[in-house]
């Protein structure tokens, strides 16, 4: 029988460069850690185990990273038998998701804006019952959050680092399923909580599918799922381009939707309203940009030649999600259904920079990756200080006077606001500025001229709050703000820090975003 | 030059602790500040400064580069001067101890270094920057405290307005600048582009500067923003805001007056807006109001002078920049003298100042007589030079110096009404009047003083616009108060006797003018854009943006289905043969599938559903075996029973029929069906195209057939791919499915212990009944 020697001939092991993910590798055993402090440590010190553990984590992540990234080869390496690429962008990238990460994280440990933290106590218990009703008095958190939020955050790291479109697909997964189950633990009102877990879940399944099939498809075009065999394999013309486009299509659907690009943002909004605030930060910061990292390797790397072809259906889906972010954002009368909306404007801007496939357009929208994530997780975090009887006030009419009340929150609010509608000295303005100029190069200025009207249009509704808090009468019976707790604090003072760092002197960062291309080789 | 718009900064932000400290003297410091700023620039000049740049952003192009030239000057004169002014007259006009002095002494410094940069940079997006600045701080000055809602709404209007003809502005610079390979203003100007992308730029930059210059039909927010107070009105009118427009027309006048595109719509917009702006001004009744509609008239005046590009009505339109600028200033403080102290600025009800306050009258008689253009003052130097520069033979010339010299009348004929209506008559005067105090009479004599002084001495206002205009040619004309008996002369005389005529006329001209209809209120057309837009949105989100887990699938299944059907339809779906069948079995089975497929959205109870969901895997399970893949089936058939069990365990805690919904509209049920149907024959027919495209069996497959029955001596390659090629992935896929069902399991043990008695939900909200309805 030849099969016995075959079962015991030596299988190579791919080598693995440990140094190059590294960082990744810090995130994940942490998660997993986790879970053991979950098992093993008594309730009371889970929280400080956990908080402690996830900080030194993302710290560790944070020196690999830098140490690795100080002398790292110039074009990247692939490693893992070649399924992950560890290159500039991803480095970059990496970089931001672990600093965003870090505020989100502060701001998911905070105890002290609403007692006991944000979440709840025991998700399993019913909404509405004697024990739900308990459970609001009672101090305690799930805190499983803490080694999910780093499962997801690994998961990230994995899908803006990739390098075929099966070990995307799950990051992907390791990405989404933990955000399912953190956008439902709420503390307060525990049905919207769930009901936005049970959308975001079903939707984003039905995305992930999508992703699935197009993955397919490609496999069926090139052979292979390698980003850059496909890209090979889009040199020779004898294959048949609609299972190539149909498998980009349906790729991107997937991808388009963990980017909330419009049309396939409808979860957005009752996501971030339902989930509780400093997870919705953490996934409009982090997931918009695992999202785009990999939407622009994917058509950096393997779409590049046939870009043609693709760019007018970008062009389109652009342009919606700019309008519907942009128009139904100036209704919304919930806080966070309007950043929602933003996001969904911002998204489409991001898509104008991915859509350029040059060097100014890949470090460009980088650099709003990471400007905007800073602005709307601080964003998000001043949102969880206007509080009132029930919890969180979201509702606009709340807001109204809130510069009387306390002018430092107003301001600060403004602040992100004003960087949100892209207004100079603030990372809003050169983050925009980049990702323009780099498109208008690119010769998109139709859509660069529609960008701009659009900005116009959302500058208007950031506009809107800043006129309720300042030039209102304060509502009779409104909210008060809460005094935040050093975490907190320490979230909205980084988000605040590095949005107008990046505004006034982006030069750095400009610089380490348009340090090298992606990894082009297998 | 940097230097001064960084003090100016730094100054605005350490105003609100002085006022907090010493109350109204931080107008003070801001004025010396301002001033200092000033002298600093005419420092520079004299010594021959002219550019100097900060690179900001150095990566991406950003660099900060601000020029002084005889231009640039002459602005800041106005800005730094008249902003000096201001915050002096600012110190008396604020009563002590007001609320709001720290915030607004700030944001007029603050104004002054955004006006300063916005004349200085030479650069597109500096000038953009600080463009934009400006609006922000008039819509903050204009907004005050924001109690009083008529000065939010008129706050948020000029914002609006101008932010929205900046954004128009930033497009056209960008498209010259794209066009032209530079974005340095000096570059631009020095070698303009041409071709089709710099006509829709100019007329783009265009629009800009009509909004913030307040033009027709942009011009409503200017008489509406007069719910300011009167220093803060002075400044907006006099130097800043209104003059950013002008500034940018002086500023590219010489690369673009050539073109049609350029100077056609800014004459016949300036000059409409002139007589439109005189006109209104005659009727109106509030000082205020009324030197609003007169700034709106001379704005036109001024856009008129600097676009045709000529250097005589250049060496004017700068003349009149700089006239303008001290009249106007010296009457609208003279105006907030008269709202503080004698409480009204009616004029129906003021009477007898004039010989209250002589000294105040005779400031603002002299800076009236500048506006209408009478000598010795530099209002009519500078008027006779525009009509200079109009009196020529050629048709042109002839339409617009009739368009001015109606302007002019009407200017001629509401100074009048503002001068007569606030100092005239002998009657009592209404209530208690104060007095207006040294500080407050000094800073209208001031810019009055200098109308006289630029008057007399015209040479010294020609230092700056000579310097300007001679960009245009050689200078063929000079500024004189007495040029001899020459035509302008006597436009001049008819001018005013036309004016004084129509002034004692007005009561019978307004009837006239009540008569004709309000063809074109700009207000009213604000206001509908305005709701227009809110209820389009309004509309668009009821619609879209429902909450309903259906639509959302649908809104997504549309887009997918819509964007590639057309390229499948398109391409290769003709090259389809199918065959129906290959065995007679497939038949019953597929239709046995369709059927529960059909059934399943009418089942009313929620097991029914779930069992006819496993009929269709069933049915497929079969399809499986007929084809011969018994190992395929097998596991299908496992896997709906697997569920099937799940879901009723699951399904025991639910009720046991689906909740009725109530009546949907057929339509909507109707739509729903049919996304659906799509959906599922989308994907039937993807299916179908894509396995006839598949043109050679994978490279991996062909290797495994080939050594399936040789290496593991297996008949079937499925097996041998399970158990031998593959089976360290078996194994972990087994392990993987353990450890879930091990969790799964114990996650129903420990809910069983845990659940004692769960109270049914009394009070359940809208999240519940959505819950519900997700999961029907």
């Amino acid at each position: 029988m030849t099969n016995v020697f075959l079962a015991q001939a030596d299988i190579e092991a791919p080598p693995i460069d440990y140094a190059a993910i590294l960082p990744m590798l810090i995130i994940l055993g942490a998660a997993c850690v986790g879970v053991l402090f979950e098992a093993f440590l008594p309730k009371h010190q889970r929280w400080p185990g956990q908080v402690t553990l996830s900080l030194l984590a993302l710290a560790g992540a944070g020196v690999a990273l830098g140490a690795y990234a100080g002398d790292s080869p110039e074009r990247g390496v692939t490693t893992l038998s070649g399924t992950l690429a560890v290159d500039r962008p991803a480095l970059f990238l990496w970089g931001t998701l672990l600093a965003l990460a870090l505020a989100a994280l502060l701001l998911i440990a905070d105890r002290s804006v609403e007692p006991g933290g944000a979440f709840v106590a025991q998700a399993g218990i019913a909404p509405g019952t004697v024990q739900d009703r308990e459970q609001v008095g009672s101090t305690g958190m799930q805190t499983e959050v803490f080694p999910l939020t780093l499962f997801a955050l690994g998961g990230m790291m994995a899908f803006t680092a990739a390098n075929d479109l099966l070990t995307m697909f799950i990051a992907l997964e390791v990405l989404s399923l933990p955000l399912y189950l953190m956008c439902g633990l709420a503390r307060r009102r525990r049905l919207i909580s769930q009901e936005a877990a049970v959308k975001y879940f079903l939707l984003g399944a039905f995305a992930s599918a999508f992703f699935l099939y197009g993955l397919a498809l490609l496999y069926g075009y090139a052979g292979s799922v390698r980003l850059a065999d496909i890209a090979n394999a889009t040199a020779g013309t004898d294959r048949s381009d609609t299972l190539l486009f149909a498998g980009l299509g349906l790729l991107l659907v997937g991808l388009l939707f963990k980017g909330s690009v419009g049309p396939f943002h409808t979860w957005t909004p009752d996501v971030y309203q339902g989930a509780p605030t400093p997870i919705t930060a953490f996934m409009a910061a982090c997931t918009k940009v695992a999202a785009f990292g990999a939407i622009l390797r994917v058509l950096t790397v393997a779409f590049e030649t046939t870009n043609w072809e693709w760019r007018g259906v970008l062009w389109a889906v652009a342009i919606v999600s700019m309008l519907i972010g942009a128009v139904l954002g100036l209704t919304q009368t919930d806080v966070k259904r309007m950043i929602a909306y933003s996001s969904i404007a911002h998204a489409g801007f991001l898509l104008i920079g991915t859509m350029a496939l040059t060097d100014e357009g890949l470090s460009g929208t980088m650099f709003y990756l990471l400007a905007y994530g800073f602005t709307t997780l601080a964003a998000f975090g001043v949102i969880s200080l206007v509080r009132d009887s029930t919890g969180e006030a979201t509702h606009l009419s709340a807001w109204a006077g809130l510069a009387k009340r306390s002018p430092l929150l107003a301001g600060v609010f403004t602040f992100l606001l004003l960087a949100l509608a892209g207004i100079p000295l603030t990372s809003g303005f050169v983050g925009k500025f980049v990702v323009f100029s780099a498109a208008l190069s690119d010769g998109m200025a139709p859509l660069v001229v529609i960008a701009l009207v659009f900005s116009a249009v959302a500058a208007f509704f950031y506009l809107r709050v800043v006129v309720l808090m300042y030039f209102s009468e304060p509502a009779p019976e409104g909210p008060s703000v809460s005094v935040p707790g050093a975490f907190t604090t320490a979230a909205i003072t980084l988000g605040v820090v590095v949005t107008l760092l990046l505004g006034v002197a982006p030069t750095f960062a400009l610089d380490w975003a348009g340090a090298g291309g992606f990894a082009l080789g297998s | 030059m940097l230097i001064a718009i960084a003090a100016l900064v730094a100054t605005a932000a350490v105003l609100p602790a002085v006022a907090r400290r010493w109350g109204r003297a931080a107008f003070a410091v801001g004025s010396v500040v301002v001033l200092a700023t000033l002298g600093l620039a005419l420092v520079r000049y004299t010594a021959g400064y002219r550019t100097e740049s900060l690179a900001w952003a150095p990566v991406a192009g950003l660099e900060f580069t601000v020029r002084l030239d005889a231009l640039a000057l002459l602005m800041t004169v106005l800005v730094s001067g008249i902003g000096a002014v201001v915050l002096a007259y600012f110190t008396r006009y604020a009563s002590r101890g007001e609320e709001g002095i720290g915030r607004d002494a700030a944001v007029l410094v603050l104004f002054a270094g955004a006006m300063l940069g916005l004349v200085l940079a030479d650069d597109v997006l500096s000038l953009y920057l600080f463009w934009e600045l400006t609006s922000i701080c008039s819509f903050l000055l204009v907004g005050g405290n924001g109690l009083k809602g008529e000065a939010r709404r008129a706050a948020k209007q000029a914002l609006l307005v101008t932010i929205l003809g900046g954004l128009a502005m930033l497009l056209g610079l960008i498209l010259l600048g794209t066009a032209a390979g530079t974005f340095r203003v000096s570059e631009l100007v020095a070698s303009p582009p041409g071709g089709g992308v710099a006509v829709a730029g100019i007329v783009l930059v265009l629009v800009g500067v009509f909004t913030k210059s307040a033009q027709l039909p942009f011009h409503p927010w200017l008489p509406a923003a007069m719910v300011a107070p009167t220093p803060v009105s002075a400044y907006l009118h006099a130097a800043a805001m209104v003059k950013a427009g002008v500034y940018l027309v002086a500023r590219l006048a010489p690369a673009f007056a050539e073109r049609p595109v350029w100077w056609v719509p800014l004459v016949v917009i300036g000059l409409a807006t002139m007589v439109l702006g005189g006109w209104r001004a005659l009727r109106q009744h509030d000082l205020k109001l009324l030197l609003a509609f007169g700034t709106v008239s001379q704005l036109g005046f001024l856009l008129v002078l600097l676009a045709v590009g000529t250097y005589t009505a250049a060496l004017a339109g700068a003349a009149l920049l700089l006239a303008h600028g001290l009249f106007k200033s010296a009457l609208f403080l003279t105006a907030g003298v008269i709202d503080t102290r004698a409480g009204t600025r009616d004029v129906r009800e003021l009477s007898g100042l004039g010989r209250r306050w002589p000294l105040l009258a005779a400031c603002a008689t002299l800076a009236a007589a500048s506006m209408a253009g009478l000598p010795p003052l530099v209002g009519f130097v500078a008027k006779e030079a525009a009509f200079k520069a109009f009196t020529h033979a050629d048709p042109r010339s002839a339409l617009v110096l009739v368009g001015v010299l109606a302007g002019s009348v009407l200017t001629v004929a509401y100074t009048l009404r503002f001068l007569i209506g606030a100092f005239g008559g002998r009657g009592a005067e209404p209530g208690e009047v104060g007095r207006p105090g040294v500080v407050l009479t000094t800073a209208v004599a001031v810019p009055v003083a200098a109308s006289v002084v630029l008057g007399v001495a015209p040479g010294v206002a020609e230092l700056l616009a000579g310097d300007y205009a001679g960009v245009f040619g050689a200078a063929t004309y000079h500024l004189e108060l007495w040029h001899g008996f020459t035509p302008p002369l006597l436009e001049s005389a008819i001018v005013l006797a036309a004016g004084y005529l129509l002034y004692r006329r007005t009561a019978a001209a307004t009837r006239a003018g009540a008569a004709l209809p309000g063809v074109l209120d700009a207000q009213r057309g604000y206001r509908a854009a305005v709701v227009g837009l809110e209820a389009l949105a309004r509309g668009v989100t009821s619609r879209l943006q429902t909450g309903s887990l259906p639509a959302y699938v649908g809104i997504i299944l549309v887009t997918v289905i819509g964007v590639p059907a057309v390229g499948l339809l398109t391409g290769p779906i003709e090259q389809l043969s199918p065959r129906a069948w290959n065995s007679a079995l497939q038949l019953p089975l597929t239709v046995l599938a369709l059927a529960a497929a059909a059934t399943v959205p009418f089942a009313r109870r929620r097991l029914t559903a779930v069992l006819l969901t496993g009929l269709v895997g069933y049915a497929i399970g079969g399809v499986f075996l007929v084809v011969g893949a018994p190992d395929l089936a097998l596991a299908q058939v496992l896997v709906e029973t697997l569920t099937l069990v799940v879901f009723v365990f699951v399904l025991r805690r639910f009720p046991p029929a689906f909740r009725r919904v109530e009546r949907e509209s057929p339509l909507r049920h109707r739509t729903r069906l049919v996304v659906a149907c799509a959906g599922g024959a989308f994907v039937a027919l993807l299916t179908l195209v894509f396995s006839s495209l598949r043109e050679r069996p994978s490279e991996a497959g062909a290797a495994y057939v080939a050594s399936a029955k040789d290496e593991a001596g297996a008949t079937n390659v499925v097996n041998a791919i399970i158990v031998d090629f593959r089976a360290l992935d078996t194994l972990g896929e087994i392990t993987v499915l353990l450890v879930a069902a091990t969790g799964a399991a114990s996650l129903g043990l420990a809910a069983r212990s845990a659940r004692r008695r769960a109270l049914p939900t009394a009070d359940g909200d809208r999240g519940q009944r959505e819950d519900e309805e997700v999961t029907a």
